[in-house]
């Protein structure tokens, strides 16, 4: 500790008392001639300047005091949403709660005499929306926005929730000249610091200020004032196929790691995983969970005693949890209200249906720990220390038989071992009652698999009849699972996939496997295909009518973040055409073999031919989950040739 | 003595909500109600107790059955509130499994409580009280009932006892409550039955009825539901609201009463801008260029923000204040419109719109509050009428999109109410005309000039181009086309304002490999420029085929040919007519190019439910026709 208080008053001595903020309502004329920002003439709009402070205050309770203060120049009216201000704010409950005062906005623009004008923002104007019992929302819109004009506002929040130290973005999806962030963090406090994003931070000073926190009682501690500054932020530009934007905009954030108190007594907040175990397995709405395996016992019985091994033990209480629980669309690695009171309202969070899954698992006797992971949409979690915070889902880990098996019992079409998509990121931290915890990769356990067989016969009249059998595996078959289950019965499903292909009639029907979800979904259809009105002298057959590529979904030229494809996949397509004697065949499609380096991916086709019957097969397989900025090109050009292998024909004539 | 008769009489009505449940076995609903259905309403009781004009009491008692998660939606309880709607509402419920047996209970304090601000609006004093029924068992049974008190007699609850697809209804019945002298107006839509009146000297009472209703599904093609579901709604003659009083029994009346209780006053403007406005049209010659100043001066000043807060749920922000603020909601900046028209003595009409693309009429001959989402304004010139949309910071002057085009309007005119019809954009008037050139290199490379041009509803089509940098409007253009791999593009975006506007469209650049040479032959798609769409069939249509606007596309495509390639085969010409629409391709070849001409025209209208089938057909046939492929083979 002392170290780092050196460390910080020798900085001291080369760096002048900086992180200032700007005097407000100090507009310049030079500013309302701006007409575009020179490092990216396209944006609307451009942050001049933003500046933020964070304090802990000395006052009763000691909140954390968060000042803000932003001037934007908003060049044209696409960027007006800038003049429209959301400041969302947190309360527990009616003692517990964050609060916003001193709202100031001004909007400058140049009037039609040239002169500068200004108008304030009413303080009447500003709206509190009550949103839900956590959240309310000030709102306000900026008075008198004109092409060029400039909004500066300001605010400060005062929040009793230290532990999670201000967070600041220093990336919008328009760029900024500057933005700059001074937290002040007493040394009773210590936070882990985390900065996340591409971007480098232009200054980043720390130096000691003397007794700054003094809360009373005779504690009085130094400050560290760190700043941190970066200059010139580009736009943030979201890609399609890409993980939450959160992993990528630069941002940073903080965790209270440990503190000290009145008392002189210091307290671990987070500090390593050691601790973090240790808490979890204490915490009223984690651990405390995980242990009632007796409430489970007596409610299992039923499910497990005739299973004859440990695999469809594990199978039963799977579906037992699936079965006794509805997902209310709310994630979290807690349990809520605690699992039996879930339990016995049928509902719960992620939290509260997991965290029973684990206990029962357990009270079955089969090896289970639970795996907290934070979803794709919720950003990647910081390895270097723990950061509790950043997690958001939990799941299962049952080994059996040497073989781990992850489960969420959140959606009941999940076959055993399969976690939704939403889970597969990067990876998890495996925790259990009796072990150290450890990270585990979260990868796709299965692949998005389906594979197509037609055998079908072209005849004189011109139509095309057959059978085609789609086998579905994997994710695939959880999607076809998801698409049936939309409909009321199996034959609404049926009716509409009849109606949906005008030129195809479903003459017979089957679908298989639809409820073992085990084990891959099958559909035998035998069709007929009004492919021609009649045959011609010359005809041609595009032998890729299953699933074509139509149009590339990669269009940029380059990318700057991974492309995120979710989980592999790989599809098969084998068709078997014979044609009436009369024909023969003058022309076909090239045979192709493509692949992505590193085996990323295949797409292999062959057509081969017989004496009045053709044989087509298609593979194209997608290996990866994620294909990183410097495989772009290869993936965009895979999509291309693929496009363009399935725009030519077979061409018949007559003999 | 009267004391006991009530509590016995109480304690019968108790009884008969308790026994109830046995009645609530999925195994009791008719099989007729349980086709294409994943609920059914088992019974939904309403009743709308108008006790005086500033309380009116709803009392609704609802069971549900849901058979899959699909029904899970119609179990769920919204209930809305504002400053006119009551927030306590004595929720009472509860579940029963699919034998009718009761699984759980609940009540108000299972509600959670939100706002219910609508997208796009900054402000709005609305909010909502819910509950989502957790069962993870199907099928399963929700019975509750609940009381809401409004204090306003304006708007009244209406029966819709078929709110949906997919939701069947074994028994409905809706009762309205009045007490004496309280007149009102109906309006009956599908309604079979007859309602059945009964009065006594302390209220009058009139109930509809439904039993057994099979549910519907949602057909492309078709007729506003309204059309054919069954609903009843009510508008008092006399009523009060948010401390406004009011009568009218017809639109003239209603239009005498906007304008007195919600315009009235409040069109004054600052003198700045009284002055200012003069000056800017002192110079013009005629009113219409006078009001396409004042108009440009009004959509380059304000923005559209929504706020919404009691009786400003429907009147309109003071001009003074929107001069002041430089924006407001629909209702706002048109009656800022109307006060800067005002200053150069041009008199213009607040009216009354439902706003979106589905085309909705005023309904004639019934007056209400109710109708209407959105406030547009007249300016009726002598043999000239001019429409403008107040909200849009780009919409030209005197047109209107079809956002609001061709539909009945109510227009508050000095004598009164008026309905009054907005511009009809024809099919023909509806274009977009696209001529390209493709010139197609031996290697499949094609270098092309696009020159595009939207016309009447369809001028918006491509609004998305507008304003981007060169950069962004090329990502843009990329997602607007089906060609594959544009590059060293070109773009530029132009609109020539005017009532009936056009927006042109022309771009530059090079689509590599846009043919495929493949075992001697050089495939080039004839239309990846605009392609059509198909559209289910539907093995028993039942609703007549409706559509709502029509509009005409050109496509006019030159090939032209690589030297070293001959043409091997080209797709027919076709043409093919139907009373809702006109399809045709056109190809004409000589020895170096190939002029591909596609046509396409939908007309609106109602046609019998059989056209549904030539509509499948017809788009069918246009999507095989926008597949085609110009084969060439090596010389």
């Amino acid at each position: 500790m002392k170290k780092i208080s050196l460390f910080i008053a020798l900085l001291c001595l080369f760096k002048a008392a900086d992180g200032q903020d700007f005097a407000y309502g100090s507009t310049t004329l030079q500013e309302l001639d701006m007409k575009s920002y020179s490092r990216d003439t396209s944006a609307n709009a451009v942050v001049l300047k933003e500046f933020g402070t964070a304090r802990i205050s000395s006052d009763d309770k000691c909140p954390l005091i968060f000042d803000y203060h932003v001037k934007i120049k908003i060049f044209n009216s696409k960027a007006f949403e800038y003049g429209d201000v959301v400041i969302p704010v947190y309360k527990s409950n009616n003692d517990r709660y964050e609060l916003v005062r001193e709202i100031k906005g001004v909007t400058t623009y140049l009037g039609k005499d040239g002169a500068m004008h200004t108008s304030e923002l009413d303080p009447k104007k500003v709206f509190r929306e009550n949103k839900n019992i956590h959240w309310d929302l000030l709102k306000f819109a900026m008075p008198n926005l004109t092409d060029g004009c400039i909004v500066e506002y300001s605010y400060e929040i005062e929040s009793p929730y230290v532990f999670n130290f201000r967070k600041w973005d220093f990336q919008w999806n328009i760029p900024k000249m500057s933005s700059e962030y001074v937290a002040h963090i007493p040394a009773v406090y210590n936070y882990n610091a985390s900065l996340k994003g591409y971007l480098k931070l232009t200054k980043n000073d720390a130096e000691l200020e003397k007794e700054c926190f003094a809360p009373g009682g005779g504690v009085k501690a130094d400050c560290s004032k760190i700043s941190y500054l970066i200059t010139d932020v580009p736009a943030f530009v979201e890609e399609d196929y890409m993980t939450s934007s959160v992993n990528f905009k630069s941002s940073i954030n903080y965790e209270l790691s440990d503190y000290v108190d009145y008392m002189g007594a210091k307290h671990k907040v987070t500090k390593d995983w050691k601790d973090v175990d240790y808490e979890l397995k204490q915490d009223e709405n984690f651990g405390s969970q995980l242990k009632k395996k007796d409430f489970f016992k007596p409610l299992l019985t039923a499910s497990i005693q005739n299973q004859p091994d440990e695999l469809s033990k594990a199978k039963a209480v799977y579906s037992f949890i699936k079965r006794s629980f509805k997902w209310n669309n709310r994630f979290g690695c807690y349990s809520e209200n605690g699992i039996k009171k879930a339990f016995e309202s049928h509902t719960g969070n992620i939290g509260d249906i997991n965290l029973s899954l684990i206990a029962a698992l357990s009270s079955a006797g089969i090896n289970t720990e639970a795996v907290l992971l934070s979803t794709r949409d919720n950003g990647l979690i910081n390895r270097l220390f723990p950061v509790i915070s950043d997690f958001n889902y939990v799941v299962a880990k049952a080994t059996i038989g040497g073989k781990s098996y992850m489960l969420d019992a959140s959606d009941p079409l999940l076959s055993f071992g399969l976690l939704p998509v939403r889970c597969i990121n990067d990876q998890g931290r495996v925790l259990s009652l009796d072990k150290a915890s450890y990270w585990v990769d979260l990868t796709a356990s299965q692949k998005e698999n389906k594979i197509y067989n037609l055998n079908l016969e072209l005849k004189n009249n011109g139509k095309i009849e057959g059978d085609m059998t789609i086998m579905s595996f994997g994710y695939e078959a959880y999607n076809k699972r998801k698409a049936i289950k939309k409909f009321n019965s199996e034959e609404e499903y049926l009716e509409d996939l009849d109606e949906k292909m005008p030129k195809i009639k479903l003459l017979k029907s089957e679908i298989k496997n639809v409820d073992s979800l085990d084990i891959g979904v099958v559909e035998n259809y035998h069709i007929e295909i009004d492919a021609y009105s009649s045959l011609n002298q010359q005809f041609s057959f595009n032998p890729f009518f299953m699933d074509p590529v139509k149009e590339n979904p990669f269009k940029l030229k380059e990318r700057n973040y991974p492309v995120d494809w979710g989980v592999p996949s790989e599809s098969k397509i084998s068709i078997n055409l014979t044609f009436p004697k009369e024909y023969e065949i003058v022309s076909k499609p090239a045979d192709v073999g493509l692949a992505l380096p590193e085996g990323g991916g295949r797409f292999i086709t062959s057509i081969t031919t017989d004496q009045n019957s053709l044989n087509y097969s298609e593979l194209f397989a997608l290996n990866k989950s994620v294909y990183m900025s410097d495989e772009y090109p290869f993936l965009k050009e895979l999509f291309n040739r693929i496009i363009q292998t399935q725009k030519s024909d077979i061409i018949f004539k007559k003999k | 003595m009267i004391r006991k008769f009530l509590l016995l009489l109480s304690m019968i009505v108790s009884g008969e909500i308790a026994n109830a449940q046995t009645n609530y076995a999925a195994s009791d609903i008719p099989k007729n109600l349980m086709i294409r259905s994943n609920a059914v309403i088992r019974t939904h009781n309403e009743t709308v107790e108008v006790k005086s004009y500033t309380q009116v009491i709803y009392h609704v008692k609802k069971a549900i059955t849901v058979f899959n998660n699909n029904g899970d939606v119609h179990a769920a309880i919204d209930i809305y509130y504002t400053r006119n709607r009551e927030a306590r509402i004595n929720l009472k419920g509860v579940i029963y499994n699919e034998f009718g047996m009761p699984v759980s209970k609940f009540s108000d304090k299972n509600l959670t409580d939100e706002s219910a601000i609508s997208d796009g609006s900054l402000y709005e004093d609305s909010r909502v009280k819910r509950f989502k029924p957790a069962i993870a068992s199907y099928p399963y049974t929700i019975e509750y009932e609940y009381e809401q008190t409004f204090n306003q007699s304006l708007l009244l609850p209406y029966w819709k006892p078929i709110e949906t697809t997919g939701v069947s209804v074994q028994s409905a019945r809706f009762e309205l409550k009045t007490f004496p002298g309280f007149s009102y107006r109906l309006k009956e839509l599908n309604y079979a039955g007859k309602a059945i009146s009964d009065s006594t000297k302390d209220f009058k009472s009139t109930v509809w009825t439904m039993h057994d209703a099979p549910s519907y599904r949602s057909e492309l093609y078709s007729p506003h539901p309204e059309t054919f579901l069954t609903s009843v709604r009510i508008t008092p003659d006399k009523f009060s609201y948010q401390g406004v009083d009011g009568s009218f029994a017809n639109w003239k009346e209603f239009g005498t009463w906007v304008n007195e209780k919600l315009l009235k006053g409040r069109t004054e403007l600052p003198p700045e801008t009284i002055a200012s406005i003069k000056e800017l049209v002192s110079q013009l010659p005629d009113e219409k260029s006078k009001a396409k100043k004042i108009y440009e001066y009004m959509q380059q000043k304000s923005r559209y923000i929504s706020v919404q807060i009691g009786i400003g749920g429907f009147q309109p922000a003071k001009a003074f204040e929107v001069d002041k603020l430089s924006y407001g909601d629909c209702k706002a900046l048109v009656n800022y419109t109307q006060a800067l028209l005002n200053v150069a003595g041009i008199k213009s009409y607040y009216c009354i719109v439902q706003a979106g693309s589905f085309k909705r009429n005023a309904p004639a001959d019934f007056a209400t509050m109710q109708f209407g989402n959105h406030i547009i304004l007249c300016l009726p010139f002598e043999r000239d009428t001019t429409w403008l949309e107040c909200t849009s910071k780009d919409i030209p002057f005197g047109f209107l999109s079809d956002f609001t085009d061709d539909r009945t309007v109510i227009a508050c005119t000095e004598s009164g109410g008026k309905i009054m019809h907005t511009p009809y954009y024809s099919p023909l008037k509806n274009k977009q005309i696209r001529k390209a050139n493709f010139r197609i290199d031996s290697l499949g490379n094609a270098d092309v000039t696009m020159e595009t041009s939207f016309s009447g509803t369809q001028y918006e089509n491509h609004d998305a181009l507008l304003r981007l940098t060169q950069t962004e409007m090329i990502k843009k253009f990329r997602e607007f086309y089906e060609i594959n791999n544009i590059e060293s593009a070109k773009i530029s975006f132009t609109q020539n304002k005017s009532a009936n506007p056009t927006a042109v469209e022309t771009a530059e650049f090079t689509a590599y490999n846009y043919g495929v040479i493949n075992g001697g032959r050089l495939y080039i798609p004839l239309n990846e420029v605009n392609s059509s769409r198909t559209i289910n069939e539907l093995r028993n249509r039942t609703f007549p085929v409706y559509i709502n606007r029509g509009y005409t596309d050109v496509d006019e495509l030159t090939f032209k040919l690589p030297g070293d390639y001959k043409i091997e085969s080209l797709p027919e010409n076709k043409v093919i007519k139907q009373p809702f629409g006109e399809f045709s391709v056109t190809i004409k070849k000589d020895e170096k190019s190939v002029t591909y001409t596609r046509s396409l025209i939908l007309k609106e209208g109602n046609y019998p439910a059989e056209a549904y089938q030539q509509l499948v057909d017809f788009y069918q046939e246009i999507k095989e026709a926008d597949n085609s492929k110009l084969v060439l083979i090596k010389r």
